[in-house]
């Protein structure tokens, strides 16, 4: 079903968070399908793979963090998943389909990335205006979609009158305002504080509910992945290989102080990949 | 760096002003200076009345004004389009920059004789003269604040599929550099106005010509009342500009 694309969906395939009439619930296609991914740097004379032969398959629906040592190429991946990067080698079929009023995917930066001349509805949606929507149509979204993450209240303010964990959820607002079937986060929320990034990690989760997109979360927070995902992704080495693939099966709601052992499995896997050869 | 600031500044710069004003109107008066080389303040609102009554004042304040805003605006556009496109496309930064290092040290008076050549003494050549100054300044600001603009918007916008080059330099580049551009728009309001004088030097009509008969016959009370125009004419501009400024650029201060 799925053709060879990159960072363009393929056309035909159910959209996750809208069942077909009478489909079963069917765990089988995976949202996003890579396979044999390569990377080099364009101006990277060595030719150094950054990712070199990586296989990795999302499920719809699912919340899958990845996690590795820093530069292991985590945002690479990302961004490659994103289309704003071409793969030198391998493929990334991306099962969702395009339609003129909506992003199959959407990404979620570290640093927020708001454009300080917008107010915060603008903010919102400036993704919604490159869809074929009129401005009313615009209007609804962006709103709801802030209503989402809780700044409602907010909507007419500039993004430097704003917390850092608020821009954070103008962020993720502006992505979810395409209403992308993959949300693709980058580190949302490692620069803020402890108790807004707790906030925020539960936010998340409701509104991962809410919506039923599937999630990829790039962290290097260990504690983090073990509390938001249900499976975590090890990349590690030179190029960067899936070292391990971990699921945690702990039922949600999560007891923050009750994940101990998937965090000590996270480090022994994390350590494990440093020193088994994996030639950081 | 003064830990307080005068209780008054606005009485303070209305002191000082005066105080200015009465030193050169006592110098004069006493004789250290001849009345001859400089009016007294006194003499120009005298002047004013002269040449408000005659109709010369408002037609060179009409004319040059008209030369300005011609060579003002057409010098910015250009200078914002130029300057953009040196920031965004490398081949055309390279195929340019020594044409700008040749173009760019020649002072706008220099022109003067091409532009009569070319344009006659006409109203295009006067607003080509002052348009020139204000072409440089806008080109260097924008070019550098183009080249500002952080990058990671500029993946922002290709993430939402807003990453084509003109809807990319429409929606992003150009707000994100328009603080740069309008203080350099700024600098070229400024420059045009002291281009004016010299444009208008060699029988093109306006506030430069009418300068240049008063001097012809020593009348220094009317050289002083046309300065002073330009002084009123650069601030009112400024003033207008700068207000416009702080209304568009209202997201630079929380």
């Amino acid at each position: 079903m799925d053709t060879p694309v990159t960072g363009v969906p393929a056309i035909g395939v159910p959209v996750a968070g809208v069942p077909m009439a009478g489909a079963p619930a069917a765990p089988a296609a995976p949202i996003v399908a890579l396979r044999g991914l390569a990377f080099s740097h364009p101006g990277d004379a060595t030719g150094r793979n950054v990712l070199a032969g990586l296989d990795l398959e999302l499920p719809r629906g699912g919340f899958t963090a990845v996690v590795g040592p820093s530069g292991v190429g985590k945002s690479t991946l990302l961004r490659v998943v994103a289309g704003l990067i071409q793969p030198s080698a391998g493929e990334v079929h991306l099962l969702a389909r395009p339609t003129p009023d909506r992003r199959p995917v959407a990404l979620v930066f570290q640093d927020a990335r708001l454009m300080p001349w917008r107010r915060v509805a603008a903010n919102v949606a400036f993704g919604l205006e490159g869809l074929r929507l009129d401005a009313a149509e615009r209007r609804r979204r962006a709103t709801a979609a802030l209503d989402l993450v809780g700044l409602g209240a907010e909507a007419n303010k500039f993004p430097a009158q704003l917390s850092g964990g608020q821009r954070q959820r103008v962020g993720l607002a502006r992505a979810l305002a395409v209403a992308p079937d993959l949300l693709l986060m980058d580190e949302p929320f490692s620069a803020l504080d402890a108790i807004t990034r707790h906030t925020l990690q539960d936010e998340l989760l409701r509104v991962w509910r809410e919506t039923g997109a599937s999630v990829l979360f790039v962290t290097h927070d260990l504690d983090e992945a073990a509390y938001l995902a249900d499976r975590v992704v090890l990349l590690a080495g030179s190029p960067a290989r899936v070292a391990h693939d971990i699921t945690i099966d702990v039922p949600r709601p999560r007891p923050r102080a009750g994940l101990a052992n998937q965090v000590a499995d996270l480090r022994r896997a994390l350590e494990e990949s440093f020193i088994g050869g994996a030639g950081i | 760096m003064s830990r307080t600031g005068p209780r008054h500044p606005a009485l303070l710069s209305a002191a000082g002003l005066a105080a200015f004003l009465g030193l050169w109107e006592a110098l004069v008066r006493t004789g250290v200076l001849p009345a001859a080389w400089v009016p007294a303040p006194s003499a120009v609102p005298g002047a004013f009345l002269r040449e408000l009554q005659d109709g010369i004042w408002f037609t060179a304040v009409g004319d040059s004004l008209s030369h300005y805003t011609t060579g003002v605006i057409a010098g910015s556009l250009l200078g914002i389009a130029v300057g953009t496109a040196a920031a965004l496309l490398p081949r055309f930064d390279a195929a340019q920059a020594w044409v700008a290092r040749l173009l760019r040290p020649i002072p706008p008076l220099a022109w003067i004789p091409f532009a009569l050549i070319w344009f006659g003494a006409s109203e295009t050549a006067a607003a080509f003269i002052i348009g020139i100054g204000v072409f440089w300044l806008n080109y260097f600001a924008t070019q550098a604040a183009v080249r500002a603009v952080d990058p990671g918007l500029v993946e922002l916008a290709a993430a939402f599929g807003q990453g084509g080059f003109f809807r990319c330099l429409w929606k992003v580049v150009l707000p994100a550099a328009s603080p740069g551009i309008l203080s350099g728009v700024r600098a070229g309001l400024g420059q045009g106005w002291m281009a004016v004088v010299a444009a208008e030097l060699f029988g093109i009509p306006g506030i430069g010509q009418r300068m240049t008969e008063a001097a012809g016959v020593l009348a220094t009370d009317v050289l002083v009342l046309y300065m002073l125009t330009i002084a009123l004419l650069y601030g009112l501009t400024d003033l207008v500009f700068e207000a416009v400024t702080q209304r568009v650029l209202a997201w630079t201060r929380p």
